[in-house]
């Protein structure tokens, strides 16, 4: 091998090894588990979470559990697990609701999980947007032929 | 018109497969005249897509709510315009369009070829479009069908989301398209390269214009993206790193890379294979992308849902992946080119370093996105990572693009002498030097910012100083005037000027990324009628409410004076819409931009007596990123300009 071909693979090997340090320093880091919440309730991986330790929690809003303060932007609602809907948690999200925020719909939170009092304490709060609405005006279209 | 539009759609298909068929045979049989016959089947195949969008838009455009997709993405009350625009809203719609677009770049190849005679890669390249035609044409004919009706006719459909009744919203998706759908271009030539061994750059060549291009759009795509999400959803920011978000930069980053390395084997006939799997990888991506969105695989906030459409794009991209991989393999040998860089110092090896930062950047984001996938089938627990990660590890990554961006054009092809790199780098060093210590003084102390702007000046140095080389070198030798020169230098030389702008536009982002992530201000505060809030700056005076109605909505809003050292310089006005058919009301966001920074303002409660809570932020710098993207764009756009002179 030539000698500057040499240089320039021993750079680019330098570069590579260092974006995969990058890479795994930013899984070690920032990585946090994503469950339902019946497997945050009940499973035994759910259950080890710490209530210190961040996770990232999917359900759907409960109808009627929403309350929202517009004064000091608090948002408390409850979830459920779409597959488990007796498996539930309270949340609770410091800010400003989203629009798209309504009952029955998929929410992602993520945040830390106080077991003892069964509530969430969301930093972030996402919420499906309107470019997902298929099944859902499929399934109004339906029950609208049954009427 | 319902019937019309199926018949078309199938129409379309069986002209597809017809020229494909007329296509293998004549290539079979080395027939020019079934080759011709194929051709003529796809400018049919083009007539009826475009007849079944015809169709479609209107079937919109006469509120026919008994089509399925009409009734979903429609209502009566729609203003027009986004009438004929909810024709990409959903699924089905985005499809036919996509169908419609990919049949209409499949003519403009057959009519930009036109005065040539078909030589032998040309079948190949319809073979391998019409072949992609057939898939989306399928979907269209047999999975997701637009013209699909109901058994009984709503009074009114469901109208279109809110959110989306926004203008970014309204050309995010087809430009965004345009982009995906342009690089079935350079991926058909490429494939048709290698079934035929010729293993020359005149595919690099004949597909330089589609490529570019695609990638203009594609950014344009990305942009109003960002620009939209800005503007309308209200949370301050442009991106998030959401998955969807993600499938559509993926693509960006890699064909950013082709482009770089497709330049290097136009001038020095190295990195063939390279430039086989970039392009590859790049339309792989681009269909991964359309996956993404569309299998609801992924917990994104804006995908379309489990569509029933995953599969059939996983199988597509399966065939790709496998036959382009196949293909290269079995012409490896004659693309491998024993060229090789000739000195480190060299602008080949910049170009390299820089195709190794776009695709680790690729990787990284690639990885963080179906990390909750892999994790699950490795270990059976679904990991994920947001922001942070994408942050964490792409920022670096970024700095050390935007230092190459600087770099590349200060060293020379081949090998670069010290003196020469001595000379060059003086004045863009002493620009990045200066703005460094005045940022310094400014009390700028975030690394990756002060890095950030540094390394713009950087690059605005380097490009300033080699436009004002050429203008004065110019002057010297035609006794032009300066602005003349400065003109005719851009337009003369707009390949390469084309770039230099890009880069420029780029550095301008940079600027503008770093100063409005870094030092973003935000408050939040309830006012009555009368009362202020401070933030910077600023002061904000609520001074009345008023409520009104317009079009298909009801309007809340608060007007709030704006003011600066005492004086009174503006007024902004938030709102809350209450759109028909809506059950939720959405926040509008109230956007005061200037070069300096954007106050943005949302209203996300009105409570008793109409008293307000304000969202407030000051984005500094923020316009920056849309003027630099403005730039990038029409960089991407100078540099294709065709020249006479090569042509003749």
């Amino acid at each position: 091998m030539k000698k500057s071909n040499r240089k320039v693979m021993i750079a680019v090997l330098v570069l590579v090894t260092s974006v995969g340090f990058l890479i795994y320093r930013g899984f070690a880091e920032t990585s946090v588990y994503y469950m339902t919440v019946g497997e945050l309730k009940t499973s035994v991986l759910g259950q080890k979470i710490g209530p210190t330790q961040a996770v990232r929690v999917g359900g759907l809003v409960i109808d009627g559990s929403t309350s929202y303060n517009q004064r000091d932007l608090e948002l408390r609602f409850s979830l459920k697990d779409e597959n488990n809907p007796h498996e539930t948690i309270d949340a609770v999200y410091m800010g400003a609701k989203p629009d798209a925020f309504e009952p029955d719909i998929e929410a992602l939170l993520e945040g830390t999980y106080d077991r003892a009092r069964n509530l969430f304490q969301a930093e972030t709060l996402m919420v499906k947007c309107p470019s997902k609405y298929e099944s859902e005006t499929k399934q109004d279209d339906k029950q609208e032929v049954g009427k | 018109m319902i019937t019309f539009g199926i018949l078309s759609q199938l129409a379309a298909l069986f002209f597809t497969l017809l020229s494909m068929g007329l296509l293998l045979a004549g290539l079979g049989r080395n027939n020019v005249r079934l080759v011709e016959s194929g051709k003529r089947g796809l400018l049919s195949a083009l007539a009826a897509t475009t007849l079944a969008s015809i169709a479609l838009a209107y079937l919109f455009l006469t509120d026919n709510f008994q089509v399925e997709y009409v009734a979903s993405y429609s209502d009566r009350a729609l203003p027009i315009f986004y009438k004929a625009t909810a024709f990409w809203a959903g699924q089905k719609g985005s499809l036919l369009f996509w169908a419609w677009v990919l049949s209409l770049f499949i003519g403009l190849v057959i009519f930009s070829n036109r005065k040539e005679p078909d030589d032998r890669n040309t079948p190949y390249v319809y073979l391998v479009m019409a072949g992609t035609l057939s898939f989306f044409l399928f979907l269209l004919c047999v999975i997701s069908n637009p013209f699909d009706t109901l058994n009984f006719m709503p009074r009114d459909g469901q109208g279109l989301n809110p959110m989306l009744q926004n203008p970014g919203m309204i050309f995010h998706p087809p430009t965004l398209f345009l982009g995906y759908i342009g690089f079935t271009v350079p991926f058909a030539y490429a494939i048709a390269a290698m079934i035929t061994g010729s293993s020359d750059a005149s595919w690099i060549r004949k597909t330089r214009v589609w490529n570019v291009l695609s990638w203009v759009f594609l950014s344009i795509g990305i942009i109003l993206g960002g620009q939209w999400a800005y503007v309308e959803l209200g949370w301050g920011g442009y991106w998030a790193w959401d998955p969807v978000e993600n499938a559509s930069f993926i693509p960006w980053l890699v064909s950013t890379a082709f482009i770089h390395t497709a330049i290097i084997q136009e001038r020095r006939g190295v990195m063939k294979v390279w430039n086989m799997v970039l392009v590859q990888l790049t339309f792989i991506l681009c269909i991964f992308g359309t996956y993404l969105v569309r299998s609801g695989i992924l917990q994104s906030v804006h995908d379309f849902g489990a569509t029933g459409l995953g599969g059939y794009f996983l199988l597509f991209l399966i065939v790709i992946t496998v036959g382009g991989v196949y293909l290269l393999a079995e012409s490896y040998s004659e693309f491998k080119t024993p060229g090789s860089v000739e000195s480190y110092l060299s602008r080949e090896s910049t170009f390299l370093f820089n195709n190794v930062i776009l695709l680790a950047l690729a990787f990284a984001t690639l990885l963080g996105t179906v990390f909750p996938i892999l994790s699950e089938v490795v270990t059976g627990n679904k990991i994920t990572v947001g922001q942070p990660f994408f942050n964490q590890v792409n920022t670096p990554l970024f700095l050390l693009l935007i230092l190459l961006t600087g770099i590349c054009p200060l060293i020379g092809w081949r090998k670069a002498t010290v003196s020469n790199l001595r000379r060059n780098f003086l004045f863009p060093g002493i620009v990045a030097l200066l703005s460094g210590i005045v940022m310094v003084a400014f009390g700028i102390r975030q690394t990756y910012a002060l890095l950030a702007f540094v390394l713009a000046a950087f690059v605005g140095g380097t490009i300033i100083q080699e436009y004002v080389t050429a203008i004065l070198s110019r002057k010297k030798l035609t006794g032009e005037s300066s602005p003349g020169a400065a003109v005719k230098i851009l337009w003369k030389m707009r390949r390469r000027y084309g770039g230099h702008i890009v880069h420029f536009g780029l550095a301008m982002m940079v600027v503008g990324i770093a100063a409005s992530s870094a030092y973003k201000l935000e408050k939040q505060a309830t006012l009555k009628q009368g009362e202020t809030m401070t933030i910077g700056d600023f002061t904000l005076e609520y001074e009345g409410f008023r409520q009104y109605e317009k079009y298909n909505r009801t309007i809340y809003a608060a007007r709030l004076g704006v003011f600066r050292d005492g004086k009174r310089i503006d007024e902004m006005e938030a709102e809350r819409r209450y759109y028909v058919n809506a059950k939720q009301p959405t926040t509008e966001v109230a956007i005061r931009s200037t070069l300096a920074q954007d106050l943005y303002v949302t209203m996300p409660g009105i409570g008793q007596g109409n008293e307000i809570t304000l969202k407030v932020a000051i984005n500094p710098l923020l316009i920056w990123i849309w003027f630099g993207s403005g730039l990038m764009v029409v960089g991407g756009v100078l540099a294709i300009i065709p020249s006479r002179r090569r042509e003749s």
